[in-house]
C-alpha cells in the first residue's frame, strides 16, 4: 500500500523537544508512547481492559500546544 | 491584527529615491524619500495641519519635505521646521518618523516603538545579494489579510490545483510525508523525496544522470516572512543528513507587509546557486515562479471578498493546513505579548 498523505508534528522549545505526533489520513492522530506492561498496570492499579501507553510530558506540551 | 514591533519589507531599495513615495504600512500612511546623501527617510504621510498627503509636496532642502498644501516643511526626524507666514510653529507640529534600514536591497521598517527597533532581528534575506547566488526579487500587491498569503506559502498541497499547469503536482496531496516542526522562533514544514527520479525541469538545470533526494523546506519565521528551500542532489550523497553536493539548490524569498486588514504588500524573491551570474538563467527561473505567483494572487483576492461578505462564516481545517495553524498560533502569541506592552505603556503614561 502507497503512502497516503501524512503529517508528523514536532514541537521544541528552546531546552525541551516531544515525540512526533502523527495526523493520518484516515483521520487519526498516533502518538508515540510506551506500551503498560500487565504487572505495571497492577502495580499502578490502572482500570483493564483496552489498550494504555505512557508519554512524555512534553508530548502532553506539545499537544496542547499544536493541536 | 497587526504586529508592529517588528521589522517589514516597505519597499525596495530603486522604489526610494528623491521623489516622495506614499505607502500604506499597517493603516498609516507613510512617506519614503531619500536625503542629498542617499539617506531614506519614513514619515508619516500626513500633514498635521490638514491631513494632506506630505507625498503630494516635494523636496525643498536636505532632507525637507515641503507640503503641497500651504508649505509647512518638515525634516527628516518629522519636527516642522516651517510655517509660511509666521515665525511661531505650533506645538505638537511634527509627524512621526519611523527607523529603516536598507538590506538585502528592501528598505524595511519598523512601525513599532522605535525604543525597541534592533536591525540586528532583521529576518536573513541574503540570497538576494550574495554574490555566490543568481536572483531577482519583485513586488505583487495582494488584495487579501496578511496571513492569508502565510496559511497560502505554508501549504503544499495547493499546488497540485491551483498550480496544476505550472509548478503543481498530485503526487504532493496523496502520497506526501510532510514535517511539520514547531520551533522556539517559528514553524518549519518539510517534505523530502528519497531515491526518485528528478522532474525534468531538474535534469535539465542540475544535468542529473540518476535518481535524486530532493527537499522542500518552508521556513516560517513570525510574523510573515516565509522563505522555502527547495533543491536535489544525487541519491545517497547525504543531503538529508545537511552534506548537499552536486545538486542545485533554489530559495523562495516571502516578506508580506499588512497594508491594511484586507490589503498586503507582497515582496518576494527567487534565487538559485546554478549559473549564478547568467542573467538568461535568474530571468527564466524567476519568471515561471511568478506565473504560479499570479495564480496565488487570484484565489486571495476571490478568497478575501467571501471573507468580507461574511467573515464569521464557518470554516474547517484539513492535515494540509498543520504549517498554517502553528504560524497563526504564534501570531496571536505574539500579538497578545505586545497588546500586553502596550497596555503597560499606556498605564504607566496615565
Amino acid at each position: 500500500m502507497g503512502l497516503k498523505f501524512r503529517v508528523e508534528l514536532v514541537w521544541e522549545d528552546e531546552t525541551d523537544n516531544a515525540s512526533s505526533m502523527y495526523l493520518t489520513s484516515d483521520g487519526r492522530v498516533v502518538l508515540q508512547g510506551r506500551a503498560i506492561s500487565p504487572a505495571e498496570r497492577d502495580a499502578l492499579a490502572l482500570p483493564e481492559g483496552g489498550e494504555m501507553i505512557s508519554v512524555d510530558r512534553n508530548l502532553i506540551r506539545a499537544i496542547k500546544e499544536m493541536l | 491584527m497587526f504586529l508592529k514591533n517588528h521589522w517589514y519589507v516597505a519597499a525596495s531599495l530603486s522604489e526610494v529615491g528623491h521623489t516622495p513615495l506614499r505607502r500604506i504600512v499597517m493603516n498609516e500612511p507613510v512617506v519614503f524619500y531619500r536625503t542629498e546623501d542617499g539617506t531614506p527617510v519614513a514619515l508619516e504621510d500626513r500633514c498635521p495641519h490638514r491631513r494632506v498627503p506630505l507625498s503630494m509636496g516635494k523636496l525643498v532642502d536636505d532632507g525637507i519635505l515641503q507640503c503641497h498644501y500651504h508649505g509647512l516643511r518638515f525634516d527628516r526626524t518629522g519636527a516642522c521646521v516651517r510655517v509660511p507666514g509666521q515665525d511661531l510653529i505650533p506645538p505638537g507640529a511634527r509627524v512621526k518618523a519611523y527607523p529603516v534600514v536598507e538590506r538585502y536591497k528592501w528598505l524595511w521598517i519598523w512601525m513599532g516603538d522605535p525604543a525597541l527597533a534592533d536591525p540586528t532581528k532583521i529576518t536573513d534575506y541574503h540570497w538576494l545579494d550574495d554574490p555566490d547566488w543568481g536572483a531577482r526579487s519583485d513586488y505583487l500587491y495582494a488584495q487579501c489579510n496578511w496571513q492569508l498569503v502565510n496559511d497560502n506559502l505554508l501549504d503544499l498541497t495547493h499546488l497540485a490545483f491551483v498550480h496544476e499547469t505550472t509548478i503543481g503536482n498530485m503526487a504532493l496531496v496523496e502520497h506526501a510525508a510532510v514535517r511539520v516542526q514547531r520551533t522556539p522562533t517559528g514553524v518549519q514544514v518539510t517534505r523530502w523525496i528519497i531515491d526518485q527520479p528528478a522532474p525534468p525541469a531538474f535534469v535539465k538545470i542540475g544535468g542529473f544522470t540518476g535518481n535524486v533526494d530532493r527537499w522542500q523546506i518552508i521556513d516560517y519565521t513570525p510574523p510573515s516572512f516565509i522563505r522555502l528551500d527547495v533543491g536535489a542532489t544525487p541519491t545517497g550523497t547525504g543531503a538529508p543528513e545537511g552534506r548537499r553536493v552536486g545538486g542545485i539548490e533554489m530559495r523562495n524569498l516571502n516578506a508580506m507587509t499588512p497594508e491594511t486588514e484586507t490589503t498586503t504588500h507582497y515582496f518576494w524573491g527567487q534565487a538559485h546557486d546554478f549559473q549564478p551570474h547568467d542573467a538568461a538563467v535568474t530571468e527564466r527561473v524567476f519568471q515561471q515562479i511568478k506565473t504560479a505567483f499570479l495564480e496565488d494572487v487570484s484565489v486571495f483576492t476571490a478568497q478575501q471578498n467571501n471573507i468580507g461578505l461574511d467573515p464569521g462564516a464557518a470554516t474547517i481545517d484539513i492535515n494540509a493546513d498543520s504549517g498554517g495553524i502553528q504560524a497563526r498560533r504564534i501570531v496571536e502569541r505574539l500579538y497578545a505579548d505586545e497588546q500586553a506592552l502596550v497596555n503597560a505603556a499606556r498605564t504607566a503614561a496615565e
